[in-house]
């Protein structure tokens, strides 16, 4: 097991807010590690910092061994950074398979192995479930359904990292579970998935590592059983009384 | 952050030497440093300054606080001017009456009606229909102020206090005029200023561009906040027209070309701080002022001052702060369609060249006394000019209606294009010159947007039309552009695949018949391409730029690549637009005439190839309808004002005409089993929907359950067996 992603000290201030300070995550392929925390955190920053979208105030982003912070959100994204939103962000006036078909196109410009973009297409779609809803244009989609097709799209570009942002939200129960069945077939194939998400039974099922972020710092990491165990973590989400008494 | 700056420092350097350049190569010769040189320029560039900070001000104002662009702010002023010179020079009403009524009761009468019909119905719209509307609304407010006091009578209006002498400053008269100008634009920051910061009112409109919905928690009614914006907009639009008409003369089009000023201002300002869009107002005229003391442009470039808006527009755009990647921006809209397959828009080419063909051979009723079987030389000539119109909507669709970069500027490329294939090739006619012009034109379009490309949309709206504008003063209105060489002609009849193709009237008809057929081709190659990978990935930058990128897509040149596409078959339409004018003169291109293209192409529906021959169709009709009318002085402006009100009206119909008429027709063409399937489960979709808005209430009370609602109603309460719920959600999925 070998750490693909790391991000070490990073920091981002808006204005005099600090919304992460010197978070420091580290991502192991072939397992879900998962990012929970209350609301305002700083998970979804993370994820921005990660991917580029948002520049970090300081602190580093390592990739594959590689420092990527300065590097722009495509380039990550052909090095094997992938990701979803936790609000949709899908391609809303192309059909679910065009919104595949783009992310398995693009994956040309950097994978050179030959593949058919449109097999590549296929094969995910069935495996996410989505076949037969493939011609519908996404924006007509409900979300539970468009919230897959951007998981497929983001596998379309066959990362070595998925990041998930609150992936089952908006899925019901059954949708869950299937999002988790794929979740374990996709670590086990050798893919690294980073995860924020709300649904506890959902992390705690689903992760076999988990940092836990609150005010944009890192106040525990450790194992499912670990982080349940820990006052600061239920503290933060219960409530500061509960730490003076645990402690 | 260090290669930010690099690049920043080396615009500066670039931009400083060329200004140098300018400068110096233009000089008047008269002395810098002389007291009555800088105080006239210090006086009428602060005197003019304070107009533009004004107007500047006000349309950042209702930027701030209601995030719609609103390209008809000068035209609104400019529409404010006349009706206070009908109050004050033909009724006689007093100055300060007639000011009164004009800034205290009308403007704010158009601003709440506007934020009422049109402006609440665009907050949540798409930057692409906010931007149609109200370039459309400028467009309409201009067209009914030429209708209402037409253009051939001169009207004049006066300088306040114009007999007086005004004041000595040094060696310099201020004119009261401009002194009262200065002192009403401090009145105005400080009025502005005070009511933003120190009234209930300003404070919650402050809010409400933090955070339109906690505002609306806290008490502040958004319907008034966003009205007094729009009113607000009106006055200061209104009273930044009735000054400076004096200076400017009392015509519409230089009283809306100040939209250019305030933009540059804006961009200034960069949209949102209002001390500084003062500060830009000023600057601009500062520079105009300093142009027009110091510098003496030859004749050549006599047009030169008017563009330098658009020039410190221009630099501005290259000092904006790059625009960050927003998540969370996402617009879906329900919109169902499936891609044409290449059968059936090579089947959609064939019907425009046979509509065209029988048209052009008299097999369609028309206007105008032509006999069955004969159209009028005049009518095959207007033919042509609409197709070629229609070539340019063709180049704007990928550009627009796929990777969502408004472009107003693809009219004034077409007019270079014309202007290059008369220097090259035209004049000799010779086919080769087209592609020249063409591979001109491509890297053209690419240049205009270079400085945008970083940027939020809007920027790239205000850049093209910038760039237009200064196509008109400068760039085809320099006498060695338009010479028409020794000949005195610019286009010979062109000779291409046996066709003879000129204007004149023997050649009219294989003229419009070549032109319908390179149309139907090009809209069958657009319908390819909407089927290719580039197309997909035009259109995922547009939808969800931050999404495209993160999939790998690079942003950038991807969108260069749009561009050239665009300028290339802009260019190419150029060359059809030069043969078919025949001939150029300094105003050929004006950047007002490029507007109704693009917005009628948007109201048939920027996405969709067709709608450019739908929107050739509907320039057709303005002079159709005008002629059927017998020509009233009140349809003069019609092709103004149609596409004007057009662009208004997608507001409620954001999607395009083409599109909605897609829906409902579609399920005619006996091939299409999946249109009316589709059209069955809407019907059956908006009853469901309706029953809850409608029915509901009183229900059972004053109405009785019936079967048929009931079932209705377990419908809407997805209280149904499964089959039926599949049905209604139309997605399947669950699965």
């Amino acid at each position: 097991m070998t750490t693909i992603l790391e991000t070490q000290d990073v920091v981002v201030r808006f204005g005099v807010l600090q919304a992460v300070s010197k978070a420091s995550i580290k991502v192991e392929t072939g397992q879900v590690t998962g990012l929970i925390g209350p609301n305002g955190a700083g998970k979804t920053t993370c994820f921005n910092v990660i991917t580029g979208l948002q520049e970090a105030t300081s602190g580093k982003v390592m990739f594959d061994g590689k420092d990527i912070t300065s590097k722009s959100p495509f380039k990550r994204a052909r090095m094997g950074i992938s990701r979803t939103f936790q609000k949709l962000e899908v391609f809303g006036s192309l059909s679910a398979r065009e919104n595949i078909l783009v992310a398995a196109e693009q994956r040309r410009a950097w994978d050179k192995s030959g593949f058919d973009p449109k097999a590549v297409c296929d094969e995910i779609l069935e495996s996410t479930g989505l076949t037969s809803v493939s011609e519908f244009m996404v924006g007509t989609l409900p979300t539970g359904t468009a919230r897959l097709v951007e998981l497929a799209r983001a596998l379309a570009s066959n990362p070595k990292v998925l990041l998930l942002d609150e992936p089952s939200s908006g899925l019901n129960e059954e949708e869950t579970e299937e999002m988790a069945r794929l979740l374990r077939r996709l670590v086990a194939q050798g893919l690294a998935v980073l995860l924020v998400e709300h649904d506890m039974s959902f992390v705690m099922g689903t992760c076999e590592y988990i940092h836990v972020l609150d005010f944009g710092s890192i106040i525990a990491t450790g194992t499912p059983l670990e982080i349940q165990a820990n006052p600061h973590v239920q503290a933060a989400y219960l409530g500061a009384e509960t730490v003076e008494e645990a402690s | 952050m260090r290669i930010k700056f690099n690049a920043k420092f080396i615009s500066a350097i670039v931009v400083g030497v060329i200004l140098a350049f300018v400068i110096n190569k233009n000089w008047g010769g008269a002395t810098f440093l002389s007291t009555k040189n800088l105080s006239t320029f210090l006086v009428v560039g602060i005197a003019l300054g304070g107009i533009y900070a004004i107007t500047a001000g006000g349309l950042v104002v209702t930027y701030a606080t209601t995030g719609i662009f609103n390209f008809a702010h000068a035209a609104i002023g400019c529409f404010l001017a006349f009706v206070y010179w009908q109050l004050s020079v033909k009724y006689h009403i007093p100055t300060l009456l007639a000011m009164a009524i004009t800034l205290l009761v009308i403007a704010p009468a158009i601003g709440f009606l506007l934020d009422k019909v049109l402006m609440r119905r665009l907050r949540d719209a798409s930057l692409v229909v906010q931007l149609m509307a109200t370039v459309g609304l400028m467009l309409t407010f201009m067209g009914i102020t030429l209708t209402v006091w037409s253009p051939k009578t001169g009207r004049t209006l006066e300088h306040f206090y114009e007999q007086s002498k005004g004041v000595q400053l040094g060696s310099v008269v201020a004119t009261w005029h401009r002194i009262i100008t200065v002192i009403i634009a401090l009145l105005v920051a400080v009025a502005l200023r005070w009511l933003l910061y120190r009234t209930r009112l300003g404070i919650s409109m402050r809010a409400v561009v933090d955070s339109r919905s906690l505002a609306g928690l806290t008490g502040a009614k958004p319907s008034i906040i966003s009205g007094s914006s729009w009113a607000l907009g009106c006055m200061t639009a209104g009273l930044a027209g009735i000054l400076i008409a004096p200076e400017t003369g009392l015509v519409v089009e230089n009283l809306a070309l100040i939209i250019i000023v305030a933009a540059a201002a804006a961009a200034i300002a960069q949209l949102k701080s209002i001390p500084m869009a003062f500060v830009g107002g000023l600057i601009i005229g500062l520079a105009t002022s300093f142009s027009s003391t110091f510098l003496q442009f030859g004749t050549d470039w006599s047009y030169a001052r008017e563009a330098i808006p658009c020039v410190i527009l221009f630099i501005a755009l290259l000092f904006l702060p790059q625009a960050r990647l927003e998540t969370g921006k996402v617009r879906l809209t329900k919109r169902t369609e499936r891609l044409t397959k290449p059968w059936e828009a090579g089947l959609g080419g064939l019907t425009m060249v046979l509509i065209v063909g029988a048209w052009a051979n008299g097999w369609i009723p028309w206007f105008s006394g032509t006999n069955w079987g004969e159209r009028s030389t005049v009518w095959l000539g207007r033919g042509a000019g609409f197709l070629v119109f229609g070539l340019i909507m063709l180049s704007l669709i990928p550009l627009i209606g796929w990777a969502g970069q408004v472009s107003f500027a693809n009219y004034a490329i077409a007019g270079i294009g014309a202007v290059l294939f008369s220097h090259f090739g035209g004049q000799d006619g010779n086919p080769i010159g087209i592609v020249f012009v063409v591979l001109v034109c491509a890297p053209l379009g690419l240049a205009i947007a270079l400085p945008a490309l970083r940027l939020k949309g809007l920027y790239l709206a205000l850049a093209t039309m910038a760039f237009a504008e200064f196509t008109d003063k400068v760039l085809v209105r320099h006498p060695s552009m338009l010479d028409p060489s020794s000949s005195g002609v610019l286009y010979k009849p062109l000779r291409i695949l046996g066709i003879t193709i000129s204007t004149d009237a023997a050649d009219r008809k294989a003229f419009l018949m070549f032109l319908i057929v390179t149309f139907a081709l090009l809209f069958f190659m657009l319908e390819l391409l909407r089927r290719s990978r580039w197309a997909r990935r035009w259109i995922a930058i547009s939808d969800s730029p931050a999404a495209a990128a993160t999939i790998g897509i690079n942003l950038t040149t991807s969108k260069m690549a749009v561009f050239m596409l665009s300028g290339a078959m802009a260019g190419f339409a150029g060359c059809m637009l030069g043969l078919q004018t025949g001939a150029l003169r300094v105003d050929s291109f004006p950047m007002f005439a490029g507007l109704p293209i693009v917005l009628l192409l948007a109201v048939q529906g920027v996405r969709y190839p067709v709608a450019a021959f739908m929107g050739a169709l509907g320039l057709a009709s303005f002079p159709a309808i005008s002629e059927v009318f017998g020509n009233p002085s009140w349809l003069t402006q019609l092709a103004l004002i149609g596409p004007g009100i057009g662009a208004i009206a997608m507001a409620y119909r954001p999607e395009g005409a083409v599109f909605y008429s897609g829906r409902d027709l579609a399920g005619l063409l006996p091939w299409r089993n999946d249109a009316r399937e589709e059209k069955a489960l809407l019907i059956a979709k908006e009853r469901a929907e309706n029953i809850e808005k409608d029915e509901i209430n009183g229900m059972g009370l004053s109405r009785p359950f019936t079967e048929d609602k009931v079932a209705q109603l377990d419908r809407v309460l997805s209280i149904t067996d499964a089959v039926d719920e599949t049905k209604m959600v139309n997605t399947g999925g669950h699965s």
